[in-house]
């Protein structure tokens, strides 16, 4: 999440007052609605982003890269060798906690590992491609797994 | 004298039709539709000298607070617009760009409005795409009839040169990259390590382009009006021009077929098959679809849709918009991410 939990609280219940509201006549869903804000205004405090989901996906990341390192080292290949040895001597370096810092330095070995790959032939890099694309299809899959069904073409009716 | 929205765009009106008695607003509406600029829709009725009545339909788009492209400047859009309010394209004529803040705060231009509705590109309850099979076969023919008019219009001979031709070469690739790179590097949000990887790639892989077109930056579905009625479907208006700009026309071939705007089917813009909407495009226009530049921009039009999220993500965040439309982007930036790394081959590629 790119936006603090507290702070879509404080979006919703703008809008709510601010845009919403002048919109309702009904007494009783005005009360409602006012309600809601005041549920919202209590919870914004109380609230914080899940850590599981971040420990989820820093491990996948861990895990994809340890088994890129393998199979580049193991390719025969010089280029790739040194490729597996750097991911290896960055994971090393990746701090365990805090959890924001460790996800970010993972990203950071992920980025230089996509962009040295891209400059080995197709063949070498192919097992370590396959394993990092497992991690990109098992995350993709988490997210999915997390979004409601989108509310797009209501949002953006004219 | 009221300071209503409806009260300045009457006066705005009687100012600029010379001879009018009155004009008075009937209905306006802000629209929901473009989640950038400010879009307001009004009928008015002008009375003439002669004291004739008559209704008008307009358009005004108004400049943000804070939003998507920011920051806005709408003059240029305004200009292409107005150059080509005499054209066959179906594009809004608009007459009028009021750049002074005193008239309606910030800088707008209203044009005329025109009839249709716009399909929006989401998914139907029923999982399928927004336009039934006989929408897309008489619609098809006509947008990709519209592309090609578009990039074969003499931008030159329109006085449409201030918009910036680039030098024949990598530089219409590069300065795209480099304007979408620079709006990703302004929102100083953390950026996905596919997307970091697939700017290096672009960088790389620029291609070149010995043609200069004018090129709409956001023509898909979603921005195009449909009017049915019981002579058929007809594509009655261009909409949304706010990333116009002179460049390579793939660009605008690539963003129409972008998975972005598959709307839950595997259709560009929810109407052909991509290879067949290359195919129609390339014999509309009588140019060659290459394969190595459609890559790049396809890829391209992620990035650039990356950037426009993490713009209204930054805006959000720093409280200058409070649109929770910018804050849904936040949940949408992963789905951006898998795309990205399905095009760069990290993640095997839905079959067409």
């Amino acid at each position: 999440m790119l936006i603090p939990p507290e702070q879509l609280i404080d979006g919703c219940v703008r809008t709510l007052l601010e845009t919403v509201l002048p919109g309702i006549e009904s007494r009783f869903a005005r009360g409602q609605l006012y309600a809601v804000a005041d549920v919202l205004r209590n919870l914004r405090d109380r609230v914080e982003e899940k850590a599981a989901p971040l420990e989820l996906e820093a491990q996948s990341l861990r895990d994809s890269l340890e088994r890129a390192a393998g199979v580049l080292r193991a390719s025969g290949d010089t280029a790739a060798y040194d490729v597996g040895l750097r991911i290896e001597n960055s994971l090393a370096a990746v701090p365990a906690a805090p959890l924001a810092a460790c996800l970010g330095a993972l990203h950071t070995v992920m980025t230089s590992t996509l962009e040295a790959l891209d400059g080995i032939a197709e063949d070498v890099v192919q097992g370590a491609k396959a394993a990092l694309g497992g991690h990109f299809a098992a995350q993709a899959v988490r997210e999915l797994m997390l979004l409601k069904p989108s509310l797009l073409s209501e949002i953006s009716k004219g | 004298m009221s300071d209503s929205l409806e009260a300045k765009l009457e006066r705005f009106l009687l100012a600029r039709h010379p001879g009018a008695r009155r004009v008075k607003m009937i209905s306006l509406e802000r629209s929901t539709e473009g989640f950038s600029q400010e879009t307001f829709s009004f009928e008015v009725e002008i009375d003439d000298e002669k004291g004739l009545t008559s209704r008008r339909g307009f358009v005004a788009k108004r400049a943000p607070v804070a939003g998507l492209l920011e920051p806005y400047d709408l003059e240029p859009e305004f200009r292409v617009l107005k150059a080509l309010s005499d054209d066959p394209l179906p594009s809004p004529p608009t007459p009028w760009f009021e750049a002074d803040p005193a008239v309606l705060e910030r800088p707008f231009y209203v044009m005329e409005r025109l009839p249709g509705e716009v399909p929006i590109p989401a998914a139907q309850p029923d999982g399928q795409g927004p336009l039934d099979p006989a929408t897309r076969s008489a619609l098809t023919p006509q947008v990709v009839a519209a592309l090609a008019r578009l990039h074969a219009i003499d931008w030159r001979a329109r006085g449409l040169g201030f918009l910036g031709a680039p030098r024949r070469g990598r530089e219409a690739a590069l300065r795209e990259l480099s304007r979408w790179q620079a709006r990703i590097e302004a929102a100083r949000l953390p950026v996905a390590p596919v997307m970091q990887e697939a700017l290096g790639w672009l960088r790389r892989h620029a291609p070149a382009t010995d043609e200069a077109t004018l090129v709409h930056g956001d023509f898909r579905l979603g921005n195009w009006l449909v009017e049915k009625s019981p002579e058929g479907v007809r594509l009655s208006g261009l909409l949304d021009w706010e990333m116009v700009h002179l460049g390579d026309p793939l660009e605008d071939v690539a963003w129409c077929s972008s998975l972005l705007w598959r709307a839950g089917s595997p259709l560009a813009s929810g109407l052909v098959p991509p290879s067949e909407f290359y195919a129609l495009y390339a014999e509309a226009s009588g140019r060659a679809v290459d394969p190595e530049r459609l890559r790049f921009y396809e890829l391209l039009s992620l990035v650039k849709m990356s950037a426009i999220m993490l713009t209204g993500i930054r805006a959000f965040r720093d409280g200058r918009t409070p649109d929770l439309r910018m804050a849904i982007f936040d949940h949408q930036l992963p789905f951006l991410m898998a795309a990205v790394a399905m095009l760069r081959g990290w993640l095997p590629a839905p079959a067409e």
